[in-house]
């Protein structure tokens, strides 16, 4: 159990280019912090800061207080998961996972009853006298999580440790390791691309942008309000809707495009540019009769549970996609009612991008 | 294990029939041609031989200057292979550190590779030569009384010294790109389970290149006993007194100069013996160590 606080972490590569600029950030006890965005923003950059295999440009970073900034990666009682697994291959992973502790002057009953624990938490007992090569990419993810546990760390880092899974695996892991987390409660901070991986894990999670933190809260917190068009648009997949509109003069509703008209209970003032967001799930189909907006179907896509429909909202060629339960056959061009209440619409301002 | 079965035509075999040619030509015919001199006596003019069974080999394995030239040849092996291994090994991780990722740098760090051995020989003598050879004042300046010509530690010192600066580019070029062939998340994996560099070095790196150390140590003690032959030539001839001799440098001197063709038969077939064992010794018992 620990805490994890960045204060103004900056990060600026030997050839100049800064990838982190200053995250503030404070990791409680045994919370599971789960940064996101997308590649190149920076997220395995920051954890690697935090690991101590990165160097830190400017700002602070302590674990529990200390200050680590000039702290050996190995002195930092941290382990990390690395995507590729990272294993020792001349080693046997009953080696792989008590190297650590060998290092650390553990004597070697304890070592080894600590070594067994771990390998019974993850159904590994089976294979520890073999090498790594021999083992299927699943176990092998889970000798390196092995790795991990067996140090009993402050902090556990992921850095993408399911990518390189089947979509079945991942999720059997995913489960695991939440399941283990919570087990241990261990303070985590876990690295992903994965929207799903990112929202069920999450305790907190960070959704990062081109070196910043563009927000962070709870899951649900940033799904149901995003503070920016580009969290809104990178949270929730389908991604959200984005029309822009104009405030009517009485400011109860929104115009889009030429002839939609939505409702408003927002606090905005009157004739204002707005960019509006909606969810393809928040909309709801009407029958033929009812619903303020109709729109024509462009194209149809049936996943089973649920239906994709691409509209025309007369705004140029962009499609509006429209998510509803089940499966429906809509001919191309039939005309849907379909209506939308007004806490399901964000505003943002169109120039700043920030929530209205 | 499961192997590709071909059908069964002329094609392979046309196809290794060169190396077949060039083998049986350059090896294997004079390789016999070795064996059956190895059992004849020659008279001086080579007028007339004589078979005399074993004894050649009998005169080879009682001459002192046979024994001491093959316990030159062990030391000598020995110390160039792991002297070159040490030397490249060290500056191979210290160049790794730099130029991960760095490519030209790389390529001009690898172009001592290209020297040949009796160029390398050649250089050696005018770095050694007593008349105007920097290496040769530079040790005498600092009161070594240093005199390859004369004193045979001090020859065996040039000839490895020659032997193995040669050999360093070539282990060097395999060990860095054995290092850079390590994945870098193992190093740093290894960096969050290790503290102290050195124990990282032993534990991890160098298991890792295990593979690429052995096939060196095999390439090497090839070099120190055949290759050689450049350097030695070039340099000390095998002076004072046969003492930097090396066996295969030996066959040479006793049957082209010293026109000892069945002495010199003999001593090479004890050569070919020898090394058939150490082949043997290094696939058996050590490969068998170092994969993983
Ligand atoms: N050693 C380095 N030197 C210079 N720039 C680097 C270095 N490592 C990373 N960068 C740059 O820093 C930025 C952030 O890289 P980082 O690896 O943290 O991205 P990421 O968010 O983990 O992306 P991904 O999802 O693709 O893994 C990128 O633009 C990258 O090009
Ligand atoms: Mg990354």
């Amino acid at each position: 159990m620990a805490t994890v606080t960045l204060n103004q972490a900056e990060k600026t590569y030997a050839n100049g280019y800064k990838a982190i600029h200053g995250i503030n950030l404070e990791i409680q006890h045994g919370e599971f912090t789960v940064l996101v965005g997308p590649s190149g923003c920076g997220k395995s950059t920051l954890l690697r800061m935090i690991a101590g295999l990165e160097s830190i440009s400017d700002g602070e970073i302590s674990i529990d207080d200390k200050v680590v900034n000039k702290v050996a990666p190995a002195d930092r009682d941290i382990a990390m998961v690395f995507q590729n697994y990272a294993l020792y291959p001349h080693m046997s992973n009953y080696n792989n996972m008590a190297y650590g502790l060998r290092n650390h002057g553990h004597s070697k009953s304890e070592i080894d009853s600590k070594v067994r624990e771990a390998a019974r938490i993850l159904q590994l007992e089976d294979h520890l006298e073999r090498k790594p090569s021999q083992l299927s990419g699943g176990q092998r993810q889970r000798v390196a999580m092995g790795r991990a546990i067996v140090r009993q760390p402050k902090v556990f880092l992921f850095d993408e440790p399911l990518s390189n899974l089947d979509a079945k695996l991942r999720v059997d892991m995913r489960l695991e390791i939440k399941n283990l987390q919570q087990r241990l409660g261990i303070t985590s901070v876990y690295v992903t691309h994965d929207q799903v991986e990112a929202m069920t894990l999450a305790d907190r999670l960070i959704v990062m942008n081109g070196g910043v933190a563009e927000q962070i809260g709870s899951p649900i917190d940033i799904y149901e309000k995003p503070e920016t068009l580009f969290v809104a648009g990178f949270i929730g997949s389908p991604a959200m809707n984005f029309l822009p509109g104009k405030v009517s003069d009485d400011r109860t509703h929104v115009v889009v495009g030429d002839k939609v008209k939505l409702d408003l209970d927002h606090d905005v003032e009157a004739g204002r540019n707005v960019t509006v967001g909606i969810r393809p799930e928040h909309f709801r189909l009407c029958g033929d009769d009812a619903g303020p907006v109709s729109a024509s179907v462009r194209m149809v896509e049936s996943l089973g549970a649920e239906t994709l429909v691409y509209l025309d909202f007369g705004i140029g060629n962009e499609n509006v996609t429209l998510r509803v339960q089940g499966t429906h056959q809509f001919a191309k061009g039939t005309v849907l009612k379909l209506s939308i209440t007004p806490d399901m619409i964000h505003l943002f301002d169109t120039e700043t991008g920030k929530r209205i | 294990m499961k192997r590709v079965q071909f059908e069964h035509s002329a094609v392979p075999y046309l196809f290794v029939a060169p190396q077949i040619l060039i083998i049986s030509i350059f090896f294997l015919w004079p390789a016999a041609q070795a064996v059956y001199q190895s059992f004849l006596l020659e008279d001086a003019f080579g007028m007339s031989s004589q078979f005399v069974w074993f004894r050649n080999f009998e005169d080879v394995l009682s001459s002192s200057s046979w024994t001491r030239s093959a316990i030159f040849t062990v030391v000598f092996s020995v110390l160039v292979s792991v002297l070159s291994i040490a030397i490249s090994l060290f500056l191979a991780v210290r160049a790794d550190e730099v130029v991960r990722g760095a490519k030209s740098y790389k390529t001009l760090l690898m172009w001592g590779y290209a020297i040949a051995p009796p160029v390398a020989g050649l250089l050696g003598n005018m770095l050694f030569n007593p008349l105007m050879g920097d290496l040769y004042m530079a040790f005498n300046s600092f009161g070594f009384e240093f005199n390859h010509i004369e004193n045979a530690n001090d020859a065996a010192f040039v000839v490895i010294l020659i032997a193995v600066w040669k050999q360093v580019s070539v282990n060097f070029i395999f060990f860095l790109s054995g290092l850079q062939g390590i994945p870098k998340s193992v190093q740093e994996a290894a960096t969050l389970d290790c503290k102290s560099p050195e124990r990282r070095f032993w534990t991890i790196t160098f298991p890792l290149l295990a593979p690429t150390t052995f096939f060196l140590l095999v390439i090497n003690l090839t070099y120190a006993f055949f290759e050689t032959f450049g350097i030695i030539d070039v340099s000390t001839k095998g002076s004072p007194g046969g003492s930097t001799a090396t066996l295969v440098y030996k066959v040479y001197v006793d049957g082209f100069l010293g026109a000892d063709l069945g002495g010199s038969s003999a001593q090479s077939v004890l050569l070919m013996i020898m090394v058939s064992v150490l082949t043997v010794f290094q696939f058996r018992f050590i490969e068998r160590k170092v994969h993983y």
